[in-house]
């Protein structure tokens, strides 16, 4: 594999190379590989990875005008490599982070000490729409809103930094374990001299998660992952997570809620339900209490969930923790429950809401990516640098019209790892996105969902939009 | 899946025979082939009807349209492209309840189905296309035979496949004595293209003579025991496969499902009549196999909710 042409740029942290060219220690055996292999030895790996994805029908959906397309997420060959010190300053910020989001949870939908104290102004979190009102004074088993999170995290010469908590319903997981059993079965003499540290086992830590958020009293679990059904762009994941922790896939039709009990139909009849791994949002989980129009929920479940009859994960009303203006208050979190200092940082984010921070926003529109609060997947953003004056104009009205759905962020210089493209090594755009499971305790296992721009240039890693996935190895000590 | 794929390995049997017969049969051999099918299928060919009266080129063009339509037509739900999409989407909404080696395998037979169109499998033997088609569709099932978990999902997937066979084969056994109604005059190598669209004519051989009496194909087409796909074998094998699932959460409907599927195997095994009265027996039984289909699904899937909480 050809790296001659590989370009590195000052001010954007390469994964795999030292300012000077060099490969960094733990890319070394990696570089080396790469290096002894021809351009058509390494286009043969990146076929046989894309086509074992395309064989075991690893896709995700995206909806069009008319109809809804069935795709494979683009893979690369080429893993991100992290080291075990990087990895264990992520996990212990990781992990400071989610109990701190959990807390939070915990205090704004019961004493709302948070608020009363004055670290969060009362509007960002109750004029949240993610904020919901039907939560308050509810408690949930260990105190755990999010027992799934997934972050994204980007580097830079900086290091590290949070880039989105995701607390809802993340996804990709899938992927972190079909990239590597991809990637490693055709790397495979490299991947058995490096030490990688396993992902495989994420479904037996996820089903101890879910086992350990039970009610009270419930021993031996029934659980089910509810699903929007199969036409649901992560519907792959849905099956595979599923088939992992040993669960029921069930969509809301396949469950009713019968004197404050959720039951399952089954082909014997009905059967008792313990926890939920919903992967249906907040609005479409009970038509009786969020929108009434859904078909996707279960009458009754919010019902049953505050009884303490069965436990759903994530909770509902978690989003208001993951809400683009919350964000920013994060690291306050962590030093007002933890009394700690954020080990992981926040991007600098400006609150539109802020009137000097709107200001500063509309002044600087061309070196900021502005967001809209409510938004996700990389979509209703501007990025300044690379929007032309009449699109950022255009933006700057909407963001003038309603200042608190927008919050702004200089771009970042994302870290850049080497992607096999047409036969040579380029470097590409990456970030992260590991995985926290809180149950009882956080567990994290070793990988992560590792997003890559695919287009020159491109920062935009959402699959939906050109971007793909790489898998990663954290290597032990 | 079990349906959608029994129906378009049946669908890949009859098509491959027809375009074998497009190499050296007589015009109305032809015409009678596609008629029969078309019937058992319930369907109009495009354009209407097919003409009996045509010449060589005609029918060739004839066919190509006919056969395009029964294997690559997206918007018929019976073509042998429709029956791979919605098995193979049927497989992927329950992936977690079959084996890995069965969603790869049924996966590549989809994937390779997808490159193809009626113009390139025409232009080399579209004979070896539905020959391989229906090859992976029996490895689908001997891969799923050595790995699946033997639990009620196999059942089901079993039971699917039993009940579509039986409408198949019913389907095409009523086609089958249309078309020669139709026809005006059977001749034998109609009687012998049935046996081989139901890969029976080595037992045939065995059980009769190389010489073709239409009564007899229909007696081993219906109540032999030993025959792959008989009407008694699929019947019996579908009485089984619901005794293996157990009555399920909706009793009276389960046990009115059990009653219809022995009632259905003892009505071949008794009351098959010698000439006569045939045709009926075999409406009879196309009807009831529908019944059974509704009550397995009040049974088991779409029950009523109280029923199950009283238990």
């Amino acid at each position: 594999m050809d790296f001659g042409t590989y370009d590195l740029e000052a001010d954007i942290y390469d994964e795999m190379f030292l300012p000077d060219g060099t490969p960094r220690q733990h890319y070394r055996s990696l570089y080396e590989t790469l290096s002894q292999l021809s351009a058509e030895e390494v286009g043969s790996i990146q076929e046989r990875v894309t086509r074992s994805f395309s064989n075991e029908g690893i896709t995700f959906t995206v909806y069009g005008d008319d109809e809804a397309e069935e795709r494979v997420i683009p893979i690369d060959c080429v893993p991100r490599i992290l080291s075990d010190g990087e990895w264990r300053q992520l996990e212990t910020g990781l992990t400071q982070r989610l109990r701190a989001l959990n807390r939070f949870l915990d205090d704004v939908y019961n004493e709302a000490g948070i608020i009363e104290d004055g670290v969060i102004p009362v509007d960002v979190v109750r004029g949240c729409p993610q904020y919901r009102l039907e939560m308050r004074g509810a408690s949930v088993p260990h105190g755990t809103w999010v027992g799934i999170c997934g972050t994204d995290l980007v580097r830079t010469n900086d290091g590290f930094r949070v880039l989105e908590d995701n607390l809802r319903v993340p996804s990709g997981v899938s992927y972190m374990i079909a990239n590597r059993k991809a990637v490693k079965t055709s790397l495979r003499r490299l991947y058995r001299s490096s030490r990688v540290r396993e992902v495989e086992h994420y479904g037996r830590v996820l089903l101890q998660t879910l086992q350990e958020l039970a009610p009270y009293g419930r021993s031996d679990p029934c659980i089910v992952l509810l699903t929007p059904g199969v036409y649901n762009s992560a519907f792959y994941e849905h099956i595979f997570l599923a088939h992992e922790i040993g669960a029921e896939l069930v969509e809301g039709r396949d469950l009713l809620v019968d004197d404050g009990f959720v039951y399952m139909r089954t082909t014997a009849g009905l059967r008792r339900v313990d926890v939920i791994y919903r992967r249906v949002d907040d609005d479409f989980l009970d038509p009786l209490v969020f929108r009434s129009d859904s078909l996707l929920g279960v009458p009754g479940l919010l019902h049953a969930y505050k009884r303490g009859n069965v436990a759903l994960v994530n909770a509902p009303g978690t989003g208001v923790a993951d809400d683009k203006s919350v964000y920013a208050y994060v690291p306050d979190m962590i030093r007002y429950y933890l009394g700690e200092e954020p080990l992981l940082d926040n991007v600098e984010t400006y609150l539109c809401r802020r009137p000097e921070d709107l200001e500063y926003t509309l002044d600087n529109l061309e070196s900021l990516v502005v967001k809209r609060v409510g938004e996700s997947g990389g979509y209703g953003m501007l990025i300044g640098p690379h929007a032309t004056p009449e699109a950022r104009e255009a933006y700057a009205k909407q963001v003038r019209a309603n200042p608190a759905d927008f919050i702004s962020q200089p771009v970042l210089p994302l870290s850049r790892a080497p992607c096999m493209i047409e036969g040579r090594a380029e470097p590409r755009h990456v970030d992260l996105r590991p995985f926290v499971l809180h149950g009882r305790q956080v567990r994290i296992v070793p990988g992560a969902f590792c997003r890559v721009a695919l287009r020159r240039g491109s920062l935009v890693v959402n699959s939906s939009q050109g971007g793909g996935g790489k898998d990663l190895w954290v290597l032990r000590d | 899946m079990g349906r959608y794929l029994e129906r378009a390995e049946h669908l890949c049997r009859l098509l491959r025979l027809q375009v074998e017969a497009l190499v050296d049969r007589p015009v109305r051999e032809i015409h009678f082939g596609w008629n029969r099918i078309y019937l058992s299928l319930d369907r109009q060919p495009p354009g209407g009807s097919i003409e009996l009266f045509g010449g060589d080129n005609y029918t060739l063009a004839d066919s190509y349209t006919l056969a395009d339509d029964l294997t690559f037509e997206r918007f018929n739900p019976n073509s042998v492209w429709s029956c791979f999409a919605l098995g193979r989407e049927n497989a992927r909404q329950m992936r977690h309840c079959i084996s890995a080696e069965m969603w790869t395998c049924l996966n590549l037979a989809y994937l390779r189905l997808q490159t193809l169109s009626i113009q390139e499998i025409w232009r080399v033997s579209p004979e070896n296309f539905y020959t391989e088609t229906a090859s992976e569709l029996h490895t689908f099932v001997g891969v799923a035979a050595a790995t699946m978990y033997r639990d009620e999902g196999w059942h089901f997937w079993q039971l699917g496949r039993f009940i579509e066979r039986v409408q198949c084969v019913v389907a095409l056994l009523l086609a089958h004595l249309a078309a020669g109604r139709q026809m005006e005059e059977f001749l034998d190598e109609d009687w012998i293209s049935l046996l081989h669209l139901r890969q029976a004519v080595d037992a045939y051989n065995r059980s009769y003579s190389v010489d073709v009496q239409p009564d007899q194909v229909l007696d081993l087409l219906v109540t032999d025991p030993l025959l792959p796909g008989s009407l008694w074998q699929s019947l019996d094998a579908t009485a089984e496969e619901l005794d293996a699932i157990g009555p399920g959460p909706s009793a009276h409907s389960s046990a009115v499902a059990r009653r219809l599927a022995g009632r259905l195997c003892a009505l071949i095994r008794y009351d098959w009549p010698d000439r006569e009265g045939r045709e009926v027996l075999l409406r009879w039984v196309r009807e009831d196999c529908r019944k059974l289909h509704e009550f397995v699904i009040a049974a088991y899937i779409d029950y009523p909710v109280e029923d199950s909480l009283l238990r």
